[in-house]
């Protein structure tokens, strides 16, 4: 991993041919074919594009693609082998917590940066808290806190 | 719940399932709109050779349309892009495609064009400050017009012992599905052929059919998965637009929403004015006056747009001896009016039930008690004359009275609890068809809905043609084909899926035990079951695996049977009115809602603190989805209640297209509700099910309002119930 290339759910992307004002939201979708990162509004409002940065969560709709040379990118297309992917999805997947689906991986991504960030033993409001961001029109987030809920309850 | 109960838990959770913004085709372009920069006035210059001159763009203009669509009659149908008058800020006038987005972008901006503005008509009230008034009102803004009466209202009134007029006011609101409209067309040997995001693929390729002159076997539509709708997405928006460049192009093309168009030229509910005169005598309702303006934003003349549905929520659900209603469609220069969520409903009842609070306090009566007095029970006589079927919502209000004397008795200083109630039908008499397949180890329903995530789809009619063919639900499977093959449906909407093609599936089930009972030899009834992994038909001691009675050329689809349901309603009864179309009930559902809410003394900024539903389900199909419909109904109506709301400038722009500026609830806005399904009453659907799409959303607005109210003794006669002007009403600005 070197400033000319980023990793995207552990594969390499030189970014040579990036232009420096593609957005990761773009290079996901339409460069490497990742459309599980959804584009919701774009401005950074809606949190439907939330990826993992270096185990962050990020909106991907108002990152560069090369301001980003040299992190590694996760997203809900290949995350299968992240243990807190994982958990948010066991625990949305008992919970019903999704209706359409838009929303969901940017719930799921932003969830499991939160885990990384405030640890396995955080408590539903902690992690509720930090969901504000990301908007959701069917559920009225009600089986999505349960899922949160859940997801406190998981063994660690 | 888990995955094997909501059958898209899988794909949805790994970003796998392929919403319209997701479909992408070899060689596909981008395509992008050329929009009118005004509200209303001429284009005076529209000249495409600028952007024609790029490398591998193709354009497409009004000037085009004769030769792209031959066969078209453009005197009887909608402009699909208009010649000369610009009907709303923001109007497609215009198409481009270019191998990038960003270089259809730049195509669209080298377009010249040049426009004559003129002044736009945006506030209905500004159009009709003197309200019109029966059928001698003539405009040209007029563009629909109902009324209706029944009884001697004016005799009612004056003998009345108090007469309550009030006028409310509702802002325009958009449904904010978060996946904005997208389609990917491709033009092939003389078939028009679309990918998109509908709630309806069958009303999508009926209306390209019609508006581009074309038999309907030579479109075809297929549904993607829907990121929300909501009624959005229930009239074809962007496909005329992709279609016309995929022909021009003679490549597939790729036509997106940005979010700000979403909001810009997406079909929304739009402004209204209410007025409301109810007379009471001796605490009981004699007569009310309705009258109603409606913007219609570019809606054309003729077409119905919610009017005439809509007016008869504001006589409710309750017994009202005399009353006469008036509505019009007004137009505007706003894109034009769209379905919504039950569409215009919330706000009438919001209108309605404030007013009903009103009247109560101004007699000195409990106002819930006052309106249990009027509900509509089983057998009582709607304004328009049908009679009332099984009906729970007096149930329901007796519910929600309780709970919300209970609330009341512990909330705090600055806190109030309200109650707010809706009606609604189910929408059956839209119809649709299904086929179901039953193969050896499985029944396939096949129709031509794609989920849009209410569960309806998948969830849903996979669980009543289980109960249908006593079968247990892991062995039904609900599979979606595109127009070209699928059964006829009329669409995700109107709280249809499970009630229409319900009754459907249970009518194609009949036909398949009649089928097995003949293959059986067996003249009893048949019964399905499982052994060893096997379908099997059993009928009179006899017992046979399904794959042992498939004829050979059953082998591939196992044995097929069709079922169709087009529901009906009693009639209304014609002399009652004057004048419109008013649509009859196929059945009668609603709910009493409570909020508990907590309101800024300095600010006027509400904070919902509980809230609790009480819905008359009829007969629950699914418990778990029933409840998660009500709980993102409520969330949606808090957004109508409290923050929502479209604003225009004088000169016709969208004030705040985008999610910053127009505020839906966020996670912290919206407490769990508690819910209780009220069962019992039965509705147009399979088993006596009723609709629960979109009866959650009707009463939140007026709940909310009235534990304002409640909270602080604010009349607020206007939606949302911002902090700002729940502050004008407590006085403090």
């Amino acid at each position: 991993m070197n400033d000319d290339s980023l990793t995207v759910n552990a594969r390499v992307l030189p970014l040579g041919s990036v232009p420096d004002d593609e957005r990761l939201l773009d290079t996901l979708r339409w460069r490497l074919g990742l459309k599980g990162t959804k584009e919701g509004c774009r401005t950074g409002d809606c949190g439907a594009c939330t990826v993992l940065v270096d185990g962050h969560s990020t909106l991907s709709c108002l990152a560069l693609t090369r301001e980003l040379a040299g992190s590694a990118i996760a997203t809900i297309d290949a995350a299968e082998s992240d243990p807190d992917v994982a958990a948010v999805r066991t625990a949305f997947a008992r919970a019903g917590a999704l209706q359409c689906g838009y929303c969901t991986p940017g719930f799921v991504m932003a969830l499991a940066g939160l885990r990384k960030e405030l640890g396995r033993r955080a408590g539903p409001p902690e992690l509720l808290a930090g969901l504000q961001g990301n908007l959701c029109r069917c559920t009225g987030y009600a089986s999505i806190a349960r899922a949160v809920t859940l997801l406190a309850e998981l063994d660690p | 719940m888990s995955a094997t109960i909501r059958p898209d838990l899988d794909v949805k959770l790994r970003g796998a399932a392929d919403f319209g913004v997701d479909v992408e085709l070899p060689g596909m372009l981008w395509g992008a709109l050329v929009r009118a920069p005004v509200a209303s006035g001429r284009v005076r210059v529209l000249d495409l050779g600028p952007a024609r001159a790029l490398a591998g763009v193709v354009a497409v203009g009004p000037a085009d349309l004769a030769e792209l669509l031959p066969d078209r009659a453009e005197s009887t149908s909608e402009p699909i892009l208009p010649r000369e008058e610009i009907a709303y800020h923001g109007q497609p006038l215009a198409l481009v495609a270019a191998p990038t987005l960003e270089e259809a972008r730049r195509a669209a901006a080298r377009v010249r064009l040049e426009v004559q503005p003129a002044p736009p008509r945006i506030d209905i009230e500004d159009e009709f400050p003197q309200w019109p008034h029966g059928a001698a009102t003539r405009s040209p803004s007029i563009v629909a017009h109902v009324l209706a009466r029944h009884g001697d209202l004016e005799r009612a009134l004056a003998s009345a012992d108090r007469v309550v007029e009030e006028t409310y006011r509702t802002a325009g609101i958009h449904q904010v599905a978060l996946e904005a409209h997208a389609c990917v067309a491709c033009v092939d040997e003389g078939i028009w052929r679309v990918r998109t995001s509908t709630q309806s693929p069958f009303g999508v390729r009926e209306d390209l059919a019609a508006r581009f002159g074309l038999p309907e076997r030579a479109v075809v539509v297929e549904g993607t998965w829907v990121g929300g709708g909501f009624g959005g997405k229930g009239a074809a928006l962007l496909e005329p637009y992709a279609l016309l460049l995929a022909r021009a192009a003679g490549r597939p093309v790729r036509l997106a929403l940005s979010y700000r168009e979403e909001f810009e030229l997406g079909r929304s509910t739009l402004p209204a004015v209410v007025r409301l005169a109810t007379g009471v005598k001796d605490g009981r309702i004699v007569g009310r006056r309705v009258r109603l303006l409606l913007d219609g934003g570019s809606s054309l003349p003729g077409r119905d747009f919610a009017v005439g549905y809509s007016i008869g929520f504001l006589l409710g659900p309750y017994r009202t001896p005399a009353f006469e209603v008036e509505g019009y469609g007004i137009r505007t220069h706003k894109p034009p009016f769209g379905p919504h969520r039950a569409p215009f409903a919330p706000q009438c009842a919001f209108a309605l039930e404030s007013h009903l609070e009103e009247v109560a306090r101004s007699i000195g009566a409990d106002p819930i008690a006052f309106r249990s007095a009027h509900v509509w029970r089983e057998g009582d006589t709607t304004p328009l004359g049908q009679p009332v079927g099984p009906f729970g919502l007096a149930t329901a209000l007796e519910g929600a009275g309780a709970l919300a004397r209970r609330w009341r008795a512990t909330t705090g200083p600055g806190e109030g609890v309200g109650v707010g109630v809706g009606f609604w039908s189910t929408s059956t008499r839209a119809g649709g068809e299904v086929r179901l397949e039953l193969a050896p180890e499985r029944l396939v329903i096949v129709q031509g809905e794609r989920e849009i995530g209410s569960g309806s789809v998948l969830r849903g009619l996979a669980v009543v043609g289980a109960r249908a063919l006593d079968l247990p639900l892991e062995r039904v499977r609900v599979d979606y084909e595109s127009t070209a093959t699928a059964p006829f449906d009329s669409g995700v909407y109107g709280s249809r899926t499970v009630g229409a093609l319900g009754r459907a599936i249970v009518d194609a089930a009949a036909g398949l035990r009649l089928t097995l009972a003949e293959r059986l030899a067996c003249s009893g009834p048949v019964e399905l079951g499982v052994d060893d992994g096997e379908i099997v038909a059993v009928a009179g001691g006899t017992r046979r695996a399904i794959r042992a009675l498939l004829r050979p050329e059953e082998a591939a689809r196992g044995i097929v049977a069709v079922g169709r349901h087009y529901g009906h309603a009693s009639e209304i009864d014609e002399t009652r009115v004057v004048d419109g179309s008013f649509y009859p009930y196929t059945d009668f559902t609603g709910a009493a809602h409570v909020a508990h809410v907590a309101v800024d003394r300095e600010t006027g900024a509400v904070r919902v603190v509980r809230y609790a539903a009480f819905h008359d389900a009829g007969v629950v199909v699914d418990s778990a989805m029933a409840r998660a419909q009500i709980e993102g109904g409520i969330a949606m109506g808090l957004g109508t209640a409290l923050t929502e709301e479209a604003i225009w400038s004088e000169d016709g722009r969208l004030v705040n297209p985008r999610l910053l500026d127009y505020r839906i609830p966020t996670m912290a806005e919206v407490p769990v509700p508690e819910i209780e399904l009220i069962e019992g009453f039965a509705g147009a659907g399979p088993f006596g099910a009723k609709g629960l799409g979109e009866p959650p959303i009707v009463p939140v607005p007026a709940a909310v309002a009235a534990a304002v109210r409640d909270a602080t003794g604010a009349h607020v006669t206007e939606l949302p119930l911002t902090a700002e002007r729940v502050a004008r009403a407590l006085k403090l600005l």
